[in-house]
């Protein structure tokens, strides 16, 4: 692996971590939601940089999507 | 209406919603040529559906996006996958009997790295269909279901 | 003292996966390859597709993805059954 490839993988790793620790201590939900998708979206892009598409594609549609979806749904139901 | 958001969202929305669509039934095709397959397609097809109903509320796709035809549609999906892999029970089940048998599908593929052709790969492609069909009717109506509930014990608490 | 012991259990944890992570094979070097090397080798002149990970997927490993398809189904069922009161 050269190093180019090493700082990319480690890059994205460390932004996963920031998105996932942002989604725990954000206050407003919809921002809450927003950075967990961006750490599925992360994941994702990780997959494809490990050679493995079809993974990428199925957590980008699934992960950050659809699941996004339903949380924003769920949000939408409960009183402000 | 409420369940609704905002201008700018429905704009873009209503720019991209058949582009995510049209990709979506591209990987379901091209599953046995290109990265994907029937399950990512179909989440990426849903995705749309889910854009959708995000972006009017439940109460304005609701003309549209009826509940009773995506559950035929995955229905149908399910029920075309089990009987293609019936088909093969000459040999096994799941046996690929229309791979390079010439018809339809049937074209022997080239060994080695090449762009492909379409009419390759056998019963491959008709699984995909019909498994891409399953999954995008299959979260479209987990989707719905989920939206109409939520605004409906929104509307009951107020 | 709840939080310090939740603290100890955590770096344990993660020195040991740090320990385990040490001990991996190198990336794309599986230990046993023969089923590998079949399917590379013989998956595009038996099934005829270009993309060994479908031919796997929907020929070889049919009934995993016939599992999978019914997992869904059965979700679906569940969600349609713990809202029919309220979506009707």
């Amino acid at each position: 692996m050269s190093p180019m490839v090493a700082f990319v993988h480690i890059a994205v790793l460390v932004m996963m971590i920031i998105a996932a620790f942002l989604a725990v201590i954000l206050k407003n939900l919809l921002s809450a939601v927003i950075a967990l998708s961006a750490a599925s979206l992360l994941l994702s892009l990780e997959f494809y940089l490990l050679h493995a598409p079809d993974v990428a594609i199925a957590e980008a549609g699934i992960g950050a999507a659809l699941t996004m979806a339903i949380f924003i749904f769920a949000i939408r139901a409960t009183k402000k | 209406m409420k369940g609704e958001m905002s201008i700018i969202v429905k704009t873009i929305t209503k720019l991209i919603y058949g582009f995510i669509m049209v990709y979506g039934f591209y990987v379901i095709v091209h599953g046995h040529l290109t990265p994907g397959g029937g399950f990512q397609g179909g989440a990426i097809v849903a995705s749309a559906f889910a854009l959708l109903v995000v972006t009017y509320g439940n109460q304005g796709v609701n003309n549209y996006l009826k509940k009773d035809v995506f559950s035929l549609v995955e229905s149908t999906g399910l029920v075309l996958f089990i009987a293609f892999a019936f088909f093969g029970l000459g040999v096994t089940f799941f046996y690929n009997f229309l791979a390079n048998s010439g018809g339809l599908f049937g074209n022997p593929a080239i060994i080695g790295v090449n762009p492909g052709d379409l009419n390759t790969g056998g019963t491959v492609p008709i699984m995909n269909i019909a498994v891409g069909l399953e999954v995008l009717a299959a979260l479209t109506v987990i989707i719905l279901t989920m939206s109409a509930a939520s605004e409906i014990t929104k509307e009951k608490e107020n | 003292m709840k939080k310090s012991i939740f603290g100890i259990a955590l770096i344990f944890v993660l020195a040991f996966m740090i320990l385990a992570a040490f001990d991996m094979r190198p990336f794309g070097e599986p230990t046993v390859s023969e089923m590998d090397d079949y399917y590379i080798q013989n998956a595009q002149a038996e099934t005829g597709a270009n993309n060994v990970v479908t031919s796997i997927v929907f020929d070889y490993r049919g009934f995993d993805t016939l599992g999978e398809a019914t997992v869904l189904f059965t979700a679906v069922l569940g969600i349609t059954a713990l809202f029919r009161e309220v979506v009707r």
